[in-house]
C-alpha cells in the first residue's frame, strides 16, 4: 500500500479535509499528506477550495477499484470476520443511543433533547462509557488485523472523556471530532476495506 | 430503626432518615419516601463504611456475611417469603447508590435469590412458566454481564437455566455461583469494585470528589406486577409532561411487569382502567403525586408496581418534560406557591425557550397545501426549497444563492456536504436511527425519513415545504410564521421575572439606545464567539455578530456590559440569569449542583 492510495482513502474518509485532518487519522505526518494532495490535485485527482481538499467523481471510482487488492488479507480474515460482526451488533445499539441522545421519550413522545435535564444526560453519557467499553476490545481485535484502526479506538476515548467531563457537545456535534463522527467515520472505513454496504 | 449489632448494614424502615454519606442516594430516596409514609418494597443497604473497608483491604469485611444473613432474615420476615428456598421465594434487587450519581458505577441486578429450584416453587406459585424463565433469563444476562463482564452476545429465551449456564462457563471459564447467598455476596462486592472503574475515577478527578467516599449498595425486595389481576405497574406523571396540565398522567399495565412499560406506547387517560381495577392502589397513588410533587417542588415521574391489589413505589424523581410543559410548569408553581421566582427561571432554558418560538406554518397552512408525501419526522422544523436528488447539485445550486431542499433514498457520510447546505432533508428509506435522521438532527435541519420507495422519484426541480415535526412534504413555499414572544402571557410573564434578575439588559434592535455600544456585525471575528471578551470589553453594550447566543450573553455578563441587543429577548435574559448564576457558582455551568 503506498502513501497515496493511503491519502485518497483518509481523504474519502473526512469528504472534505484540510491536510492535517487526513494526516490525524492515516498516522501519515502532514507534510507528506500536505505534498500528495498538492500533486493529486495537478492529476486532478482532488480539488481543493479554501484549504479544504476533495476527492473527484473519477478518483472516487479509482479508489473503490483498488480496495479489494489493498485489503485482500483483511477480507480473507476470519478473526476479522468475526470482529466486525460483533461490531456491527455494538454498531446498532450506538445508533439507537444516539438517537435517545438527540430525542427523548417524554410521556410516551418522542421529543428534541434540549438539554434541560443534565440527569438525563448525563445517565447517556454513562451508557456510552459503558457500550465503549464493550466496544473497546472488539476494535482492538481489529486494529490488530489492521493496525491503522488503532487510531479510531483513540479518538473515540478523547471524545467519550470530554463529553464525561460535561462539555456534551462532544457526543454527536457533527462539526467536531465528537464520538458519534468519529465512531461513522470509523464505520466508514470498515465498511471500506470489507467491500461491504450499510445497512440503514 | 438501625440495628446497633450491625455495624456494615442499616435497616431502610423509614423510622430515621440516615446520613447520605453513609447511604448513597438512592437509599436515602428510598429512606425518604418511608418516612413520607409511602409504600415502597421493603429494603436494606450495605453502608460506604463497608465499601471502604473493602477497597482498602481488598476483601468482603468480616462480619459483614453474618449481618448479611441477619439483614436478609428481616426482609424475609417483611415479605413473608424466603430468599434462595422454599415455596414463597424472595427475589430482590442489588444497586450501587453513591452520596453523589456518578458514571461508571455498577448497573442493577433484578431477580437475584432465583436459582433451579426457585423456579420451580415460582412456577407453582404464579402458575406462569414463561414468565418464570423470562425472570431466570434476565437474572442471567444481567449477572453474567455485570458481575462477570462476560461479552455474550444473548441467552436464547427458548432455552433454560442449565444452557445459560453452560454459555456463561464458556465464555468465563468458570460458572454462577451455586447459592443465592454466594450470588448476593459476589454481587456486593462487585459494586464495590465498580467504585474504581475508569469511568468513575475520572468522573471524581474532574469533579473534585473524593476517592475515599465509597458507594453503597442497596438491596431491596423485589415486586411483581403480573401475579394476578389486581397485580400491575406504570409510570404516572404528577402532572403532564407533554402540555403541563395540572391532571396527572401517565400509563397503567394490568398483568405486566415493568419492563413491558418503559418502553413506552402511552394512552393518555389509561391511568382510569387502574382506577376501575384496584381502586385503592389508584387513590394512594394520586395521593403520592401530590405529596412527592410538593416534596421536591418539581413535576415528579413515578414508577410504581400494583401486587395483589397493594401500591409500591419503585422511584422517583424530577420528570423530563417538553418546552410547553417547562414553561406552563414553572409559571403555575410559582402560582401555587410552590417555588420561587429564581427557581422557576433555573427550570426554563433558553433553548426551550428557543424551540418554543421556532418558525412554523402559518395557522391553516398545512390542511390546504397538497401533500406530496409523507414519512416519519426525524428532526422539527420548517424548511422550504427546490428539490435536488444528488448533494453535489445541492452544493452548487445553494452557493449560487437558491434555497434547496435534499431528497435521497437514503443518505451517507457522502451526501454531509449537501445536508450542510441543505434546508430540509428527506429519505425514503430508513427510520429514526437512519444516517440521514442522526445527522440532520445534530444540524437541527428540518427531516423527514422513510417516505417509501421511489415515492420521491421525479420530484427534482419542484418547490416543495418541508415539515420535519409532522413528517409531511407539501406542494410549494408555504407561510411560516414565527411565534410572537409577546403575545404569550407565560412568556411575557417568566421575561418579567427574568428581567428582575438579569445582571444586563436585552432591547430589541428597534428599541436599542445608542451610545458606546460595540457593532459585532462590523467587526473581523465578531462571529467567533471565543474572540468576544476581547473585542466587548470596556462598552457599554453590544449588538451583532455573536452577541445574541448563549455563549455571547455569558460573555457579555462577565465582562459587564449594561445591555445586549438581540431578540427573541427571553432566550437572552435567561442565559444573562444561568451565567449570572454560573459566574457565582461554577458548579452550576457543569450541571454538578442539579443533584
Amino acid at each position: 500500500m503506498n502513501d497515496n492510495h493511503m491519502i485518497l482513502h483518509g481523504l474519502a474518509i473526512k469528504k472534505h479535509a484540510a491536510p492535517q485532518e487526513v494526516a490525524d487519522i492515516t498516522g501519515l505526518d502532514v507534510e507528506t499528506v500536505a505534498r500528495v494532495l498538492a500533486e493529486e490535485e495537478v492529476r486532478r485527482r482532488v480539488v481543493m477550495a479554501a484549504g479544504k481538499f476533495m476527492l473527484t467523481g473519477p478518483a472516487q471510482v479509482a479508489l473503490r477499484a483498488e480496495y479489494s487488492r489493498v485489503y485482500a488479507d483483511q477480507r480473507a480474515s476470519i478473526a476479522m470476520d468475526e470482529a466486525y460482526g460483533q461490531f456491527e451488533r455494538i454498531n446498532a445499539e450506538v445508533k439507537l443511543l444516539i438517537t435517545d441522545w438527540q430525542t427523548m421519550n417524554v410521556g410516551g413522545k418522542r421529543v428534541p433533547n434540549d438539554h434541560s435535564s443534565a440527569d438525563y444526560d448525563r445517565q447517556l453519557i454513562d451508557r456510552l462509557g459503558a457500550l465503549h467499553e464493550r466496544a473497546e476490545p472488539v476494535l482492538n481485535r481489529m486494529a490488530k488485523e489492521l493496525p491503522r484502526l488503532g487510531v479510531y479506538p483513540r479518538k473515540l476515548i478523547a471524545a467519550l472523556e470530554k463529553a464525561e467531563d460535561g462539555a456534551v457537545e462532544w457526543v454527536s456535534d457533527a462539526k467536531i471530532a465528537s464520538y458519534h463522527t468519529v465512531w461513522f467515520e470509523m464505520h466508514e472505513d470498515l465498511l471500506r476495506i470489507l467491500g461491504r454496504e450499510r445497512i440503514e | 430503626m438501625t440495628n446497633p449489632s450491625q455495624r456494615w448494614i442499616t435497616q431502610l424502615d423509614g423510622s430515621d432518615l440516615p446520613d447520605k454519606a453513609l447511604i448513597g442516594g438512592k437509599a436515602w430516596s428510598i429512606a425518604r419516601m418511608m418516612s413520607l409514609g409511602l409504600p415502597v418494597p421493603p429494603a436494606f443497604v450495605v453502608t460506604t463504611e463497608a465499601c471502604r473497608a473493602f477497597l482498602r483491604d481488598g476483601a468482603i469485611p468480616a462480619g459483614l456475611p453474618e449481618e448479611m444473613a441477619t439483614a436478609i432474615a428481616c426482609l424475609e420476615q417483611r415479605t413473608g417469603r424466603t430468599f434462595g428456598h422454599g415455596t414463597k421465594p424472595l427475589l430482590i434487587s442489588v444497586r450501587s447508590g453513591a452520596p453523589v450519581s456518578m458514571p461508571g458505577m455498577m448497573d442493577t441486578i433484578l431477580n437475584l435469590g432465583i436459582t433451579q429450584q426457585t423456579e420451580a416453587a415460582l412456577v407453582a406459585e404464579c402458575g406462569d412458566l414463561r414468565f418464570v424463565r423470562d425472570v431466570h433469563r434476565r437474572f442471567h444476562e444481567l449477572y453474567s454481564h455485570i458481575v462477570l463482564k462476560a461479552n455474550i452476545d444473548s441467552f436464547p429465551p427458548e432455552g433454560d437455566a442449565a444452557s445459560w449456564d453452560r454459555q456463561i462457563a464458556d465464555a468465563t471459564g468458570a460458572g454462577l455461583p451455586d447459592t443465592a447467598y454466594a450470588r448476593l455476596m459476589a454481587a456486593v462486592g462487585a459494586v464495590f469494585e465498580s467504585w474504581n472503574s475508569r469511568r468513575a475515577k475520572r468522573y471524581r478527578e474532574h469533579h473534585g470528589i473524593a476517592h475515599h467516599l465509597g458507594t453503597a449498595v442497596t438491596i431491596q425486595a423485589m415486586v411483581f406486577g403480573n401475579r394476578d389481576d389486581n397485580s400491575g405497574t406504570g409510570v404516572v406523571f404528577s402532572r403532564n409532561p407533554l402540555t403541563g396540565d395540572r391532571t396527572p398522567f401517565g400509563e397503567y399495565l394490568a398483568r405486566a411487569q415493568g419492563e413491558d412499560v418503559v418502553s413506552g406506547k402511552f394512552t393518555p387517560n389509561v391511568l382510569s382502567t387502574m382506577q376501575l381495577r384496584v381502586p385503592n392502589a389508584y387513590q394512594g397513588l394520586m395521593a403520592a403525586c401530590v405529596t412527592l410533587e410538593r416534596e421536591n417542588g418539581d413535576i415528579q415521574d413515578i414508577e410504581f408496581t400494583v401486587q395483589n391489589g397493594e401500591l409500591y413505589l419503585l422511584q422517583s424523581r424530577a420528570a423530563k418534560r417538553a418546552p410547553a410543559a417547562a414553561v406552563r410548569i414553572a409559571v403555575d408553581m410559582v402560582r401555587e406557591g410552590m417555588i420561587d421566582e429564581v427557581t422557576a427561571l433555573d427550570r426554563v432554558t433558553a433553548e426551550q425557550v428557543r424551540l418554543l418560538l421556532a418558525p412554523r406554518l402559518a395557522e391553516g397552512q398545512a390542511a390546504q397545501a397538497q401533500i406530496l408525501a409523507s414519512g416519519e419526522g426525524a428532526c422539527p422544523g420548517v424548511g422550504a426549497g427546490v428539490i435536488v436528488t444528488s448533494s453535489d447539485e445541492a452544493e452548487t445550486r445553494a452557493k449560487a444563492g437558491e434555497a434547496v431542499v435534499l431528497a435521497r433514498p437514503t443518505t451517507s457520510p457522502e451526501d454531509v456536504h449537501g445536508m450542510l447546505v441543505a434546508k430540509a432533508v428527506i429519505t425514503e428509506t430508513g427510520g429514526s436511527t437512519s444516517h440521514a435522521a442522526v445527522v440532520s438532527r445534530a444540524l437541527g435541519l428540518p427531516c423527514v425519513v422513510g417516505c417509501g420507495v421511489a415515492k420521491l422519484d421525479g420530484m427534482g426541480g419542484r418547490m416543495v415545504t418541508v415539515d420535519g415535526a409532522l413528517g409531511r412534504i407539501f406542494a410549494g413555499q408555504l407561510k411560516v410564521v414565527r411565534p410572537d414572544e409577546t403575545a404569550d402571557p407565560q412568556l411575557t410573564e417568566i421575561a418579567q421575572w427574568a428581567a428582575r434578575h438579569s445582571p444586563l439588559k436585552v432591547y430589541r434592535p428597534s428599541e436599542a439606545p445608542s451610545g458606546h455600544v460595540i457593532d459585532l456585525n462590523a467587526i473581523d471575528g465578531g462571529e467567533d464567539p471565543k474572540r468576544l471578551p476581547a473585542l466587548i470589553r470596556g462598552y457599554d453594550g453590544a449588538r451583532g455578530g455573536a452577541i445574541a447566543s448563549e455563549e455571547g450573553v455569558r460573555a457579555a455578563v462577565a465582562e459587564k456590559l449594561h445591555f445586549v441587543v438581540g431578540e427573541p429577548v427571553l432566550p437572552l435574559l435567561l442565559a444573562a440569569v444561568r451565567a449570572k448564576a454560573s459566574l457565582n457558582d461554577p458548579g452550576v455551568a457543569s450541571g454538578e449542583a442539579a443533584q
